[in-house]
C-alpha cells in the first residue's frame, strides 16, 4: 500500500498563482477526488503529483520518500488523460505494451529490429500480462485495432488498461470521462468504483463535475482559488460544507442562499423567519443562509414560518420536481424538490408556501465562513431529518 | 422519375475542368508522347516518324548515362541530406524558446531568395582563386589543421576548382540545393510538429521514456510519418526538377558531370532545337516521377497513419 503526501506546495505560472500552499494527506488506497471549477488549479496539483510540472516551493513524498525532484517516468504513479493520450500508430495491445516495455525491458530489447528478437521471452510475459489487464477491462477484441477505430468509450478502457498493466504505486486521473456521453459516463462512474475495489490501489481523481465526485470518491478536496476549502468524505462535504463556496460548489441544483440576519442573542432570521437554534458567539449582523432544495418543504399558509411566493418553473425530472420559486417581493429565488405527484397540480403563476426542514439550514457570515450553533439542541437536530 | 434530357446536368457541371484538364495537362503529355516517336524539330515541317529510335538512344549513349548518373547523384544526396537536417532544424527551433523566429527566418532565407541571385554568390563564393570558400581553406595551410590529409594535400596541389572540377561539381550542386531546399523541410516539419499533442509527449512520460530519443522514436517520429511523406515527395521533386544552378554555374559540364535531365530537355529541346529527343527525355522524367509517386502513394497506404 502506498501513501502520498504533500507539503506546501505552490506554483505560479509568470503572475497568476496558481497554487497557494496545498497540503494533501493521501491515503493508502483511497478514492480521493480533486474537485473544483475550472482553473481552480486542480489539474496543476495532478500534474505536479505525476511529476510533468514542478512545483515552485513544496515537497511531496511517496511512501515516505522525497520523490519532488523524480522525473514523472521515475515516480511509480500511471495516469489517465482526459483526451486519453493513446499512442495513434500503435495498436491497442502495442499502446498497453509500452509500458511495459519501456520499465521491464533493458536496452538491448528496445531496439528497433533486433530488439523483439533477443527479448522473445520477456515480451511474450509482458504480452500475457497484457491480455489478462484486457481481460478485466473486456477489451480483449479490441487489441488489434488502432485508437482510431475505436469509440470514446473503448479508448477510454485502453487508458486505463495502459495505466493498470503496470501496477502503479497510484493511478492519476484528469478528468477521463469528460469526454464521453452523458448515459456511458455515468456508467463509467460505476466501472471506475468497481475498479478501485477491485484493485484496491490508490486513485487520485481530477473532476469539475461535482456529481463523479460526490458519486465516487472515498474522500473530496474540494479546491477554489489554488486553496483546498474543505477535505472529507462526500457526505460531510454535502452536509457539512465548511464554506459558503464548498456549499455552493456541491449539490445539484445549487443550495438556495438567503439573506438573514443576527441579533445579539445570537438568534438568526431570515424574511422575517426565526431559527430555533443560536448561533455561538457569533457577531451581530448580516449572514446567508443556506437552505437545500431537499429542504424547504411545501406549508399551508397557517404554519407560522410559512413564507409566501409564486412558482416560476417547474422542472419535472420524473420521480422529482424542482420547482423555482419566487419568495416575497420576487427578490429571492429558490429552488425546492417536491414529489413529482404533488407538483402536478403547481403550474408556473401558482401561489404557494413555503417553509424550511427543521436544524436544515447553514448560516455563512459575510465572509463566507460557515457559522455553528451552538450546542443546545440535541445532536438529532444537527442532522437534517428528512434527507 | 428525372426527365432524360435533365439527367445530363452534372455532365455540364463537370465538363469545364474535365476540358481544361485535358487541354492543359493531358493533351501536352500526349503530344510530348507523340512527339518523342519523331525527329520534329522547329521551324522543320517534315517530322520523320522514327519509332523508338529517341529511346534507344536515351538508355544506350553514353551522354545519357551521364545524365542518368548525375540525376541521380543529386536526388540520391540532397533528398536525404535536406530531409535530415530540415527535420533536425526543425526539432531544434521547437526546442528553444527564446529567439526560434530569428532562426526560423534564417533558415527561411534561402528558400524565398531567388536562386539564380544566390547561384550569382555562390559562384564568387566558390572561384577557385579568389573565392571565400577556397581563401579560407588556404588560411588552414601551415597550422595545425594540416593534420586532416585532404587539407594537406589541398595546400601541396591546390584546392578543388569546386564547380570547374569533375569530381566536385555534382556535389558543389547538391550542397547548394541542401542550402536552398532544407529551410523549406524546415518550416513543413515545424508545422507538423505543432499539430503533435502535447499529451502524448506526457503519457510518454508517464509509460517511462527517460531520453529525449524514446520519445523521438515513440511519438515524434511516427506522428509525423504524414509530414514525412509529404516532404520526402516534394523534395525528391525538387531535386529532380533542379535545373536554375545548373544554368547559372555549370550548364552541365565539366564533361557532363552535372548533365542532369532538366538540363538535358532543355539543352536538347531548346537550345539544339532536337525536339524529339527532348520529348523523349520528358517522358522518362515523367515516368521517373510517376513511380515515385506510386511508391509514396502505396507506403502512405501501407505505414503511415493518419489520426
Amino acid at each position: 500500500m502506498h501513501e502520498l503526501n504533500l507539503q506546501g506546495l505552490t506554483k505560479r505560472f509568470g503572475e497568476t498563482e496558481v497554487l497557494k500552499g496545498i497540503d494533501l494527506g493521501i491515503r493508502p488506497g483511497e478514492f480521493l477526488t480533486l474537485v473544483g471549477p475550472s482553473g481552480c488549479g486542480k489539474s496543476t496539483l495532478l500534474r505536479i503529483i505525476a511529476g510533468l510540472e514542478i512545483p515552485d516551493t513544496g515537497r511531496i513524498h511517496l511512501d515516505g520518500r522525497d520523490v519532488t525532484d523524480l522525473r514523472a517516468a521515475e515516480r511509480d504513479l500511471a495516469m489517465v488523460f482526459q483526451s486519453y493520450a493513446l499512442y495513434p500508430h500503435l495498436t491497442v495491445a502495442e499502446n498497453m505494451l509500452t509500458p511495459l516495455k519501456l520499465r521491464n525491458l533493458g536496452w538491448t530489447g528496445r531496439l528497433p529490429v533486433l530488439g523483439p528478437i533477443l527479448s522473445r521471452g520477456e515480451r511474450a510475459a509482458l504480452m500475457a500480462r497484457v491480455r489478462d489487464v484486457a481481460e478485466v477491462l473486456k477489451i480483449t477484441p479490441l487489441l488489434g485495432r488502432k485508437p482510431g477505430q475505436l469509440s470514446g468509450g473503448q479508448r477510454q478502457r485502453v487508458a486505463l488498461g495502459r495505466a493498470m498493466v503496470r501496477e502503479p504505486a497510484a493511478f492519476l486521473m484528469d478528468e477521463p470521462l469528460s469526454n464521453l456521453d452523458a448515459a456511458l459516463r455515468v456508467h463509467m462512474r460505476a466501472e471506475l468504483s468497481g475498479l478501485h475495489r477491485q484493485l484496491g490501489r490508490t486513485f487520485i481523481y481530477v473532476t469539475h463535475d461535482q456529481a463523479e465526485a460526490l458519486t465516487m470518491s472515498d474522500r473530496m478536496a474540494v479546491m477554489m482559488g489554488g486553496e483546498i476549502l474543505q477535505l472529507d468524505t462526500p457526505a460531510t462535504i454535502y452536509d457539512d460544507p465548511n464554506d459558503l463556496r464548498v456549499a455552493q460548489f456541491v449539490g445539484s441544483p445549487a443550495i438556495n442562499l438567503l439573506p438573514g440576519e443576527v441579533d445579539d442573542q445570537g438568534r438568526v432570521s431570515y424574511c422575517g423567519v426565526p431559527l430555533e437554534r443560536r448561533l455561538s458567539g457569533a457577531a451581530q449582523g448580516p449572514v446567508s443562509i443556506g437552505l437545500r432544495p431537499e429542504h424547504l418543504h411545501l406549508a399551508t399558509p397557517e404554519q407560522a414560518d410559512a413564507l409566501n411566493g409564486r412558482v416560476t418553473f417547474a422542472e419535472n425530472l420524473g420521480a422529482d420536481t424542482y420547482l423555482h420559486v419566487a419568495l416575497g417581493d420576487g427578490a429571492h429565488p429558490v429552488q425546492l424538490r417536491v414529489d413529482s405527484h404533488i407538483a402536478a397540480g403547481l403550474a408556473p403563476g401558482a401561489e404557494i408556501h413555503v417553509r424550511h426542514g427543521r436544524g436544515a439550514a447553514l448560516i455563512f457570515d459575510g465572509a463566507g465562513k460557515r457559522l455553528r450553533f451552538a450546542e443546545t439542541t440535541t445532536p438529532a437536530a444537527q442532522r437534517p431529518e428528512m434527507v | 422519375m428525372r426527365a432524360p434530357n435533365q439527367s445530363r446536368a452534372h455532365l455540364w457541371f463537370i465538363a469545364p475542368a474535365l476540358v481544361l484538364m485535358f487541354l492543359v495537362l493531358i493533351l501536352p503529355i500526349l503530344i510530348a508522347g507523340y512527339m518523342s516517336l519523331t525527329n520534329f524539330s522547329l521551324g522543320n515541317d517534315g517530322a520523320d516518324f522514327v519509332g523508338l529510335k529517341n529511346y534507344t538512344d536515351i538508355f544506350t549513349k553514353s551522354t545519357y548515362e551521364k545524365m542518368f548518373g548525375a540525376t541521380l547523384r543529386y536526388v540520391g544526396v540532397t533528398v536525404p541530406v535536406s530531409v535530415a537536417l530540415g527535420l533536425g532544424a526543425a526539432l531544434l527551433v521547437n526546442s528553444v524558446t527564446r529567439f526560434s523566429n530569428v532562426y526560423r527566418t534564417i533558415y527561411f532565407l534561402p528558400v524565398m531568395a531567388a536562386l539564380i541571385a544566390m547561384a550569382i554568390v555562390w559562384e564568387f563564393a566558390l572561384h577557385p582563386q579568389i573565392g571565400i570558400v577556397n581563401t579560407t581553406l588556404e588560411r588552414g595551410c601551415g597550422t595545425w589543421l594540416e593534420v586532416w590529409g585532404w587539407l594537406a594535400r589541398g595546400c601541396a596541389d591546390g584546392f578543388p576548382l569546386w564547380l570547374g572540377d569533375r569530381d566536385y561539381a555534382i556535389w558543389t550542386l547538391c550542397f547548394i540545393g541542401i542550402w536552398q531546399g532544407f529551410g523549406f523541410n524546415m518550416v513543413l516539419y515545424l508545422a507538423g510538429l505543432t499539430g503533435i499533442p502535447r499529451d502524448l509527449y506526457h503519457a510518454a512520460e508517464m509509460d517511462g521514456t527517460k531520453s529525449g530519443w524514446e520519445k523521438f522514436r515513440l511519438v515524434t517520429w511516427p506522428m509525423l510519418g504524414p509530414t514525412t511523406v509529404f516532404v520526402v515527395t516534394i523534395s525528391f521533386i525538387r531535386s529532380f526538377q533542379v535545373f536554375d544552378t545548373v544554368e547559372a554555374l555549370t550548364r552541365g559540364g565539366p564533361s557532363k558531370s552535372t548533365y542532369v535531365m532538366m538540363y538535358a530537355i532543355f539543352e536538347k529541346a531548346v537550345k539544339q532545337n532536337l525536339m524529339g529527343i527532348g520529348a523523349a527525355i520528358t517522358i522518362v522524367f515523367l515516368a521517373f516521377v510517376m513511380v515515385l509517386t506510386l511508391i509514396q502513394r502505396w507506403l502512405v497506404e501501407r505505414r503511415v497513419h493518419y489520426v
